[in-house]
């Protein structure tokens, strides 16, 4: 928690906005032109028609699904601080985009750059895993090869978290290095009080929103705000030890145990039920791989794009002479957690993962990631419990006879 | 449940086979489980959570199944379809698994519990309705006490695909693109298709490229069609390409309604006799041409 003894008063960076505000502020940027991304009930048959809506629907399942959108209207603007479906990393890497264009007209070929700048948009209430994640992927995206896209997108967007409450017994945000109410990759975090939020801005770009919407935001002076700052820690207090019950592990134990042990039956035998179906890199706010492919739009002309690729599938790694590296799902399935929680973190500092637990949600195989990261963080930290807690982990009992 | 634990037991020790591949409850409720050592067959459960089609790891692509030798395979009345569609392809030898039937009276839509309750009209998975094979055929052990039949679902599948029907084209088109747009080429639903079996995926050709690989409209169209058209009279009605999509696309809608145009056009329903082929798979001199001009 930071700034626990401070009563407001004097913190220019907090602020108070109603849910009146909050909406009218995202028909202020709206009228003003500005995108605003934000979580949004839909609908999950997405058909208007009354009769398709009864066929899609089946029993047990929720007909609506919270999904981060370009909103039209601020009324659509979700604040239940469910989970959407797919992280925020779709608005930042695209499942496709377009790279370039090419015409070819007899020998002579033109190619049609895309653009890399792109208008101001504003992200309100984004789950602080979503944002984090952007922060994490960051690295990558200034490596050796500085993505046009990606920082042009990250460039033209103002994010606002919403302290999140805690989905549920897969979220395992603060085993990771982020939490519930973390503002990491984001600028701004709205925490729920009575009758509205707690605005604090963290980056330039967040306090440069608020001073442009002045009449939203109550400033700080407000009397009122002592007792809505006391109930922000209660609540971000409430919800980091929620999540912190879920999982703790050492992450650089982890990290290094898993730099150490790359045969090791433990992290060999994961993926026994797995499918390999790719589900968990599509839905996790960290997974940033693509390929890249050519596709023909007509006779001479067609668009470069890149899409969303997984380390789950064979034709990943599948080179040109037929071999391929990763050639069974265990293997391809310990690439997933060596990248995520060894590999990227010596290269960049960071773990690849926010703990959203979306790919343990979406597993239907019973993948569980945090029932992986306990067994690998008990065999780096406590080795002689390892082998008792790996039978009830992950890979069943099936290493005790690999 | 004990007798299930008792049979793994003496197979594993008997050495019949390597690995028995049945269900386990864990954090999450019921979920595919591998037991190699007699005493692990104590973690096996059968009940009303076990929805997996588990015929999807005697699919010949996954190696690190097949790695662990001879399996013994626990399946439902409705799993051992997969199983006839296996064989029928040539995709199995019978010799090569031992097949362990449950009786089942019909599974949970939701599976994600702590424990089973109850079936309902509200909480039965729709697919359960008018079960024709509670007792499982091709099996070396059949256990369990026999069956009532599953409650029928609150909406029936087959009432969805009418409601879908009743609707003027243009109203199906905007419903299906409307779905298919939520497609992000995951390709789970082919993943864990128990009769997805190519062993190169036609999505996965680029030279030429059949269908865009790009998660755009006519990408998600292309491969959507591809792949319900070349389950039309094999789909074995498992659910699990619906049940495992990440975005939640009622792919069951299309495998139906695919079933109900086979049964129409080619008096087929797929079975559990690995001997009677699938349409897609048979050619006979009197099969409907009209559709070559």
């Amino acid at each position: 928690m930071t700034d626990v003894t401070d009563t407001g008063a004097a913190a220019p960076q907090r602020y108070f906005i109603s849910e009146a505000d909050l909406r009218a502020l995202a028909a202020d940027l709206l009228g003003a032109g500005t995108d605003v991304i934000a979580p949004v009930s839909v609908d999950a048959c997405q058909s208007p028609s009354a009769l398709a809506t009864a066929a899609c629907l089946r029993p047990g399942v929720a007909p609506v699904d919270v999904e981060y959108k370009a909103i039209g209207d601020a009324a659509e603007l979700d604040l239940g601080r469910d989970l959407p479906v797919l992280s925020l990393k779709q608005f930042f890497l695209p499942d496709h985009e377009a790279l370039c264009r090419w015409h070819q007209r007899g020998l002579e070929v033109t190619v049609e750059e895309v653009p890399t700048t792109f208008a101001p948009r504003v992200v309100l209430a984004a789950k602080p895993c979503d944002s984090a994640a952007l922060a994490v992927v960051d690295a990558v995206m200034n490596w050796d090869y500085k993505d046009e896209l990606w920082n042009g997108r990250r460039e033209a967007s103002t994010i606002f978290n919403l302290a999140c409450p805690v989905i549920d017994e897969s979220c395992f945000c603060t085993a990771v290095g982020s939490a519930p109410d973390d503002v990491k990759g984001a600028d701004g975090l709205l925490t729920p009080v009575e009758g509205g939020y707690v605005v604090e801005t963290t980056t330039e770009k967040g306090r440069a929103l608020v001073a442009a919407h002045p009449a939203r935001f109550e400033a700080a002076g407000d009397p009122a705000m002592v007792g809505r700052i006391r109930q922000t820690q209660a609540e971000r207090a409430g919800a980091r030890s929620r999540v912190a019950a879920n999982l703790e592990i050492d992450a650089e134990s982890v990290r290094d145990w898993i730099a150490t042990h790359f045969e090791d039956p433990l992290l060999a035998s994961l993926a026994i039920r797995c499918n390999g179906c790719g589900a968990c890199s599509s839905v996790c706010p960290t997974c940033h791989c693509f390929d890249i492919v050519d596709e023909e739009e007509g006779v001479g002309r067609g668009t470069r794009r890149r899409c969303w690729d997984t380390c789950q599938a064979p034709t990943f790694t599948l080179h040109a002479s037929g071999h391929n590296p990763r050639d069974d799902q265990h293997v391809r399935y310990r690439q997933r957690i060596n990248h995520k929680f060894s590999i990227y973190p010596l290269k960049f500092g960071e773990v690849l993962c926010t703990g959203c637990g979306r790919c343990t949600r979406v597993c239907h195989a019973g993948q569980d990631l945090v029932e992986i990261l306990g067994a690998i963080d008990i065999a780096a930290r406590r080795p002689g419990e390892a082998a008792a807690a790996a039978g009830a982990a992950a890979p069943g009992d099936v290493e005790a006879a690999s | 449940m004990n007798e299930l634990r008792e049979l793994a037991r003496k197979l594993l020790t008997d050495g019949e086979v390597r690995v028995i591949i049945g269900w386990e409850s864990a954090r999450r409720g019921a979920r595919p489980m591998f037991v190699t050592e007699p005493d692990g067959a104590d973690g096996l459960i059968f009940d009303a959570r076990c929805v997996h089609n588990l015929v999807t790891y005697l699919n010949p692509r996954r190696d690190h199944v097949a790695e662990l030798g001879k399996i013994g395979l626990v399946i439902k009345g409705c799993d051992a379809k997969a199983v006839a569609g296996l064989l029928r392809e040539a995709q199995l030898t019978r010799d090569d698994v031992v097949l362990i039937g449950v009786r089942c009276g019909g599974v949970l839509e939701e599976n994600e519990l702590p424990e089973a309750v109850a079936l309902t009209r509200e909480n039965v998975a729709p697919r359960c309705y008018g079960c024709d094979n509670r007792e499982p055929t091709l099996v070396d052990h059949l256990l369990g006490e026999p069956q009532p039949e599953p409650p029928q679902p609150a909406v029936t599948i087959e009432e969805r695909v009418a409601a879908l029907d009743a609707q003027p084209l243009q109203e199906r088109w905007a419903f299906w693109t409307g779905q298919f747009s939520k497609c992000v080429r995951c390709y789970a639903c082919r993943q864990v298709c128990p009769l997805c079996v190519c062993e190169r995926c036609v999505a996965e050709r680029t030279q030429p490229q059949w269908i865009e690989s790009s998660p755009h409209a006519r990408g998600n169209l292309s491969w959507n069609i591809t792949r319900a058209l070349h389950l039309a009279g094999r789909c074995v009605d498992c659910g699990e390409c619906e049940r495992f999509c990440p975005v939640g696309i009622p792919l069951t809608l299309v495998n139906r309604k695919l079933q109900q145009i086979v049964a129409e056009r080619y008096d087929y329903k797929v079975g559990e006799d690995p001997e009677i082929h699938a349409p897609i798979g048979d050619y006979r001199l009197d099969d409907e041409q009209e559709f070559i001009k």
